[in-house]
């Protein structure tokens, strides 16, 4: 389901142009008080085009460190990032980004900000308002096109961002934690729209979360990231046909992999710093 | 006994006993020695006289339109300064310095200067009245252009604004808020140094010239006369910019 | 222009921009230009005088004196003035946000006279108590009063209701309830209402000296206009400026000490 027929890219051949992300020996570090912090360590990454791609990891294992390095936010690292082979070096409207916070202005309402996206897409002014009118359907937000943002409650919120994402039609969709701010069932309720959203577009996503079975369940494959600096520790492929079944044998027995697999060895040393120790009553 | 008093004609009952009291009170100082004290009828009279003679409504109109174009001069200015300053990190660097040493100097403390600069009349006075507006007009909007949160100007890098669509669509909404909030200070500025500069002017028409006259001729009635037109305009003007406010700002949650 | 704003990157060129140079750079560079548009004549000296010629008109009246009682006038009205309003504002404030009879007696009468500009009482002032002293110090009482009432008002209305709760599950008692939740929540409000009053106060008690007194800031300034006397106003403004510059920054600085706890 194409929402606006016209090509959008007639000089190279469709297959191998819609969303390949290529990333090779990329290292990125901050200046944290004067001394520089390595954020990412060699990370090593071919996404292929339409493939849904989850990333999980502890939190500042740079997961969303990546995400804004690929939409091209942070410009500052070294080694190669590419979209279809050319390097990323701005952010561009091949490539679509929803934050954790659904970031629509609040002065503007859902319609308008839907339109916004298509400001600098040469779309004519007069297709803008149907093709944003058609991503509003396909997120199921028919009737609230006039709504202001505080209007809508969190999951709405987020499926409007979602709308406003695809709406220019990126060969990449980022995804930052776009559920983790859901209570659990509008979570589970986003998730399955974004996995009918996905299976009707098959643009090429790339998801950061940390939920382990939100990675599993929409995902063809999960890297596990580990944290200090962010390496990639593992990648997972799912091999399931969707759309899925969330109570598939194969989703909990990798569910429980992973979750040890991030739960242990390396960082054993770290957690059980993190316990909590009780002062004993006796010493009162 | 709380819940009684959160029930509005028993707050209205007790909210009036002071105000009551006070009217007893002036009524019988008033009579007692009416030439100190003028007695309620006396303002009525002198109400009644002002109204007549056309006084009254040329006082106030004067004062309106002082204070409303000083408010019409000074808030424009005051809100693209303070814009352009947020925006351009150049135009602070230039004009900031300069804007924030002047503002430390109460407002109408530039009557003496500017009245030795341009003579003690009309145009002094609007230019104090001007910079009354500016001033609050400049200070919240830049406020308001520079406090715009990142994650929004992040969202027009994503969709490639150029820097005027970054303007129309992202700094100047976000900032609207605090513009309204300094347009409102700006008219109760405007507001309060007209009626400051007429009554130390004092010259041709206004309501605080009247006062001032009234001082010197020592009519407490027509001060008192003069002192309410002044509050109840003051109240009507505030409570018609706030629903202007909220028609403007019906993109916010209701909170505010 | 945004992308470079990102994260803090290790450039060295800000950091270069917030030594206490840059801080002193544009107030030195404005004193110069200023001294340069009178030094070339493009202001003759009946219009503006040169800082250097405000400068001297301040040592010739601090050496004579003149400035310091005219200054030290000023604030002798501006502290009796605020303790008095600041502290029945206070006391005002309080009352009507504990009791709730109080607040329907008096809060109409209260809120009607907010709405008057304090300035538009001066002329009432100064018949009932002539331009003397007492004048003066009432005008400066009723500037502060009114903010300082709003804000304790605000400040002990708006302590969270739960606050309450945990008082009860710790069992505290009446005293500790005030010493430990009701002071240290009301002081951040009350401590911004300090500093409007002052603020406030600052600018009336100058108006009120502009319309009537024989010493003041606000006096020496509309003596200097009369006389014509461009670098005695210009010296006014300055130091009115200055005292309304430090009077807001020490309140600042008390506000900021006093409420350390809060997130920046």
């Amino acid at each position: 389901m194409s929402l606006h027929p016209q090509a959008r890219n007639e000089h190279a051949p469709a297959s191998i142009s819609r969303g390949a992300l290529t990333v090779g020996g990329l290292h990125k570090s901050f200046d944290i008080g004067g001394a520089p912090r390595k954020i990412l360590d060699n990370i090593n990454l071919d996404v292929r085009p339409g493939e849904f791609v989850s990333i999980v990891g502890a939190s500042g294992c740079g997961k969303s460190t990546l995400l804004r390095l690929i939409a091209g936010l942070d410009t500052d690292y070294s080694g190669e990032l590419r979209l279809d082979g050319e390097r990323i070096a701005t952010t561009s409207l091949d490539r679509g980004i929803v934050f954790q916070d659904h970031r629509l202005f609040p002065w503007m309402t859902l319609e308008q900000n839907v339109e916004l996206a298509l400001l600098n897409t040469g779309t004519p002014k007069a297709r803008r308002a149907q093709i944003a009118a058609d991503h509003i359907a396909l997120v199921n937000l028919k009737g609230f096109e006039k709504a202001y943002p505080h209007q809508l409650s969190g999951g709405m919120a987020q499926r409007a961002a979602i709308a406003r994402a695809l709406v220019t039609e990126p060969k990449l969709l980022l995804l930052d934690e776009p559920l983790g701010a859901l209570d659990a069932l509008t979570r589970v309720h986003v998730q399955n729209e974004l996995q009918r959203i996905w299976m009707a577009q098959r643009s090429t996503m790339v998801m950061v979360t940390h939920d382990v079975e939100e990675a599993l369940y929409l995902g063809d494959r999960v890297i596990v990231m580990s944290p200090n600096p962010g390496r990639i520790r593992r990648i997972v492929e799912v091999d399931l046909p969707h759309p899925r079944d969330r109570r598939a044998p194969l989703l909990h027995r990798l569910k429980d992999e992973i979750l040890a697999e991030l739960t242990s060895g390396a960082d054993a040393a770290e957690s059980a710093g993190n316990l909590v120790h009780l002062p004993s009553r006796e010493a009162r | 006994m709380k819940h009684q008093l959160t029930r509005w004609p028993v707050r209205l009952g007790i909210g009036l006993i002071v105000p009551l009291f006070l009217f007893l009170w002036w009524q019988w100082q008033g009579s007692a020695h009416p030439s100190a004290f003028a007695p309620p009828a006396a303002v009525a009279s002198a109400l009644a006289e002002l109204l007549r003679n056309g006084g009254l409504l040329r006082d106030t109109l004067a004062t309106l339109e002082r204070a409303f174009t000083g408010l019409a001069i000074g808030a424009p200015l005051g809100v693209a300064a303070g814009i352009a300053m947020g925006i351009w990190k150049p135009v602070d660097r230039l004009l900031g310095p300069l804007l924030h040493a002047l503002r430390q100097v109460p407002m109408i403390g530039w009557l003496p200067l500017i009245g030795l600069w341009f003579g003690v009349g009309e145009g002094t006075e609007l230019i104090v009245v001007s910079m009354s507006a500016f001033f609050p007009s400049m200070l919240n909007s830049h406020a308001g252009v520079a406090q715009v949160e990142r994650r929004y100007l992040e969202v027009g890098g994503i969709y490639r604004f150029s820097t005027f669509q970054r303007i129309r669509f992202i700094l100047l909404p976000a900032a609207m808020p605090l513009v309204m909030t300094g347009l409102t200070q700006a008219l109760a500025f405007a507001w309060i140094s007209t009626i400051g500069t007429e009554l130390l002017t004092g010259a041709g028409a206004g309501l605080g010239v009247a006062m001032q006259a009234a001082q010197v001729q020592q009519r407490l009635d027509i001060m008192l006369v003069v002192i309410s037109v002044t509050a109840i305009l003051g109240f009507i003007i505030n409570q018609l910019f706030r629903s202007l406010r909220q028609s403007l700002l019906r993109w916010q949650p209701a909170q505010s | 222009m945004m992308a470079g704003r990102h994260f803090p990157s290790g450039a060295s060129v800000p950091r270069l921009r917030n030594l206490p140079v840059g801080a002193f750079a544009a107030p030195v560079l404005l004193l110069g230009a200023w001294q340069l548009a009178c030094l070339t004549g493009l202001f003759p000296q009946q219009v503006l005088v040169p800082p250097s010629g405000v400068a001297k008109a301040l040592a010739d009246m601090a050496g004579s004196g003149e400035l310091q009682r005219h200054v030290g006038d000023s604030l002798h009205r501006l502290l009796v003035g605020f303790a008095i309003g600041a502290v029945s504002g206070m006391i005002f404030g309080a009352a009507l946000a504990l009791s709730r009879l109080l607040d329907a007696a008096l809060s109409p009468l209260f809120l009607t006279l907010w709405q008057v500009p304090v300035i538009a009482f001066v002329p009432l002032m100064v018949m009932f108590l002539g331009i003397d002293e007492p004048f003066k110090i009432a005008v400066v009482a009723i500037a502060a009063f009114f903010p300082m009432a709003l804000a304790t008002f605000d400040g002990i209305r708006g302590v969270p209701r739960n606050w309450f709760d945990v008082a009860k599950i710790y069992r505290l008692r009446l005293h500790q309830l005030v010493r430990r939740i009701l002071l240290p929540a009301t002081v951040p409000a009350v401590l911004t209402g300090l500093r409007i009053s002052l603020t406030r106060a600052w600018v009336v008690l100058v108006a009120a000296e502009l319309l009537a007194a024989d010493s003041g800031i606000g006096q020496m300034m509309e003596m200097g206009r009369q006389l014509f006397q461009i670098d005695v106003v210009l010296a006014g403004v300055v130091v009115s400026g200055l005292i309304g510059f430090l009077l807001d920054r020490g309140a600042r600085w008390v506000e900021s000490r006093a409420t350390r706890w809060r997130a920046a």
